[in-house]
């Protein structure tokens, strides 16, 4: 198979670079960006060269933010009593689409993982404890992912804050909302199980 | 449940169509025809997995592009088509030619197998009995997959954590707390994959045939590995203190010691373990005791049987034992059997569909011309 011209292939190995995208859908997307407009192409480069100039990380909670500190550590109207603690910032994002939940986030960046050499150093955990001696926090909720590497974070964050006196919570797990008991698999059933409520 | 027909092309070396009938079906060939192949192709419909290879891309024909593999399945009064194409590192999955995935896939086409792999069950590491159980108890709760899912990559973690203590015994900081941590979910998970095995062997032994091949009665016991530290009906209690008891043997062994992963399943001739104990014969005859428990169990708890794959029969059972077997699993299970051995086949002419298996193709009924 013959070549592609330099700059060509230059840009596929930068797109083979990017999550989930293969030779094939590099090849389609060099080959989009090569029919689309100059204008297009300018604007494409200029949201990449911002994103990497205007974001970064809030030096209070972690979340990605274009001012530090963000607008969820600053704003006023937020409920200073609650802190909801999250793996990553786009778990911050689920959390905000609720819509229902007013208080303030800390982002650990990751979980624990000792196969992949991810200690509680590597988190931002000791940030985390030193906000709490300024904060007058009522309740901590903890909103790691249900996975192991999760369920082990939020449970060295709970213990790290025991001593503190201040409430921590861990979210539900259980059944998805308007799906059917049916589908459910064991686990999360028995989950649910466990932590019924009383109506 | 009962394969009718079963078409195979690109798959191995096979073509043309196998057909089945409730009862007993012997595929009869010379070696390397292609009888377990068929049997293979059976569990993949089944199952998604060879028993074979980790790899189906493998059973595709060599030089060619895709398998693809269709079986007509009779559950009661149900007919269903189910297909699997394989194509690349691709599989796409079929129920009446609609796609499906392999979560609703699954539990349409259940087979059990006996082979001469499976002697290790009997005679090999603790670890095969193990995944028996585990096989086992998937057989009828799916959802245990996830557990054993937990449990294992809990497992990975807690160790990769008990490798970062030094050579000379220095501790990275935290290192106590993390221990704790991940002790925690081998308590939860542990406990969950002790209640289901246990549960799953006490319920083998009240349908086991125990005396099917013989005088020697068989039975089953888990056996955990903390049996004798404490009382094992409180199964999180006792790993909770075992875990704490052995904390520092753990880390000096820089693995995780305690859990179910180092338990085991006894396999019992008159009370004596048939892998010391028993001689080959008794050996086989155990485990295809417990494989026809498995099947009975199915039974119990689906209301159906399952498919039982026997292959390559007379390498593995006397003939005492072969009839035995198909005596007792005949007008109940639909059975396939391969055998390399034209006799033993001809003995079941009228009771059994006989296939002739010749360069991969199924030839109907050649035995009785012959």
């Amino acid at each position: 198979m013959s070549e592609f011209a330099e700059p060509i292939a230059k840009l596929i190995d930068e797109f083979k670079r990017l999550p989930g995208i293969g030779h094939k859908s590099a090849q389609r997307l060099a080959f989009h960006i090569l029919r689309t407009t100059s204008e297009d192409v300018e604007r494409l480069a200029a949201a990449l060269r911002d994103v990497k100039e205007r974001i970064t990380f809030c030096s209070t909670c972690h979340n990605m933010t274009d001012v530090d500190p963000c607008r969820y550590c600053t704003n006023p109207n937020r409920d200073q009593k609650l802190l909801c603690v999250v793996e990553e910032a786009h778990n911050l994002l689920a959390v905000e689409r609720t819509g229902e939940y007013r208080g303030l986030y800390h982002v650990l960046h990751g979980a624990l993982s000792p196969m992949r050499g991810i200690g509680p150093d590597d988190l931002k955990i000791r940030s985390l404890l030193e906000r709490l001696r300024t904060l007058e926090v009522e309740e901590i909720i903890l909103a790691t992912n249900p996975t192991t590497e999760g369920e082990a974070t939020a449970n060295y964050v709970g213990r790290l804050l025991k001593p503190l006196g201040i409430k921590v919570t861990r979210i539900a797990m259980g059944l998805p909302v308007g799906s059917d008991l049916e589908y459910a698999d064991e686990v999360t059933m028995h989950k649910a199980m466990t932590y019924r409520h009383e109506i | 449940m009962n394969l009718a027909l079963l078409e195979a092309s690109g798959f191995r070396n096979l073509s043309g169509s196998l057909s089945g009938q409730p009862g007993l079906n012997f595929l009869w060939g010379q070696n390397g025809q292609g009888k377990t192949s068929w049997l293979e192709a059976i569990a993949i419909l089944g199952s998604t997995k060879s028993f074979r290879t980790h790899h189906l891309s493998e059973t595709v024909t060599f030089g060619g592009q895709a398998a693809h593999l269709t079986a007509e399945v009779h559950r009661r009064s149900r007919v269903e088509k189910l297909e699997i194409h394989l194509e690349g590192s691709q599989k796409h999955l079929f129920i009446n030619s609609k796609r499906v995935s392999v979560g609703d896939f699954l539990g349409h086409l259940d087979s059990f197998l006996y082979s001469r792999e499976e002697m290790a069950i009997v005679r090999g590491e603790p670890g095969e009995r193990r995944r028996f159980m585990d096989r086992g108890v998937l057989s009828l709760k799916p959802g245990y997959v996830q557990i054993l899912a937990d449990y294992n990559r809990t497992l990975k973690q807690k160790n990769a954590l008990l490798k970062t203590v030094g050579e000379d015994g220095t501790r990275p900081p935290q290192f106590n707390d993390l221990l704790d941590v991940w002790n925690v979910q081998m308590v939860e998970h542990g406990t969950a994959i002790h209640r289901a095995r246990t549960e799953y062997v006490n319920q083998l032994n009240q349908v086991l045939d125990a005396r099917l091949f013989g005088n020697e009665t068989v039975t089953v016991r888990y056996q955990s590995s903390l049996e004798g530290r404490g009382d094992l009906a409180n199964y999180a209690k006792l790993i909770t203190e075992r875990l704490q008891v052995r904390r520092e043997a753990e880390i000096a062994a820089g693995h995780a010691l305690i859990g179910p992963h180092r338990d085991d399943l006894e396999i019992l001739a008159d009370g004596k373990d048939v892998a010391k104990f028993g001689s080959s014969g008794q050996q086989r005859s155990a485990l295809l005791v417990l494989e026809l428990a498995q099947l009975n169990l199915y039974h119990r708890h689906f209301d159906e049987y399952p498919l039982f794959l026997l292959d390559d029969i007379d390498a593995e059972l006397d003939r005492d034992r072969i009839r035995t077997l198909l005596d007792h699993l005949e007008g109940q299970v639909q059975v396939f059997v391969t055998t390399s051995k034209k006799t033993l086949a001809e003995e079941y002419t009228g009771r059994a569909a006989l296939s002739q298996i010749v360069s991969g193709q199924a030839l109907t009924a050649v035995l009785i011309e012959n």
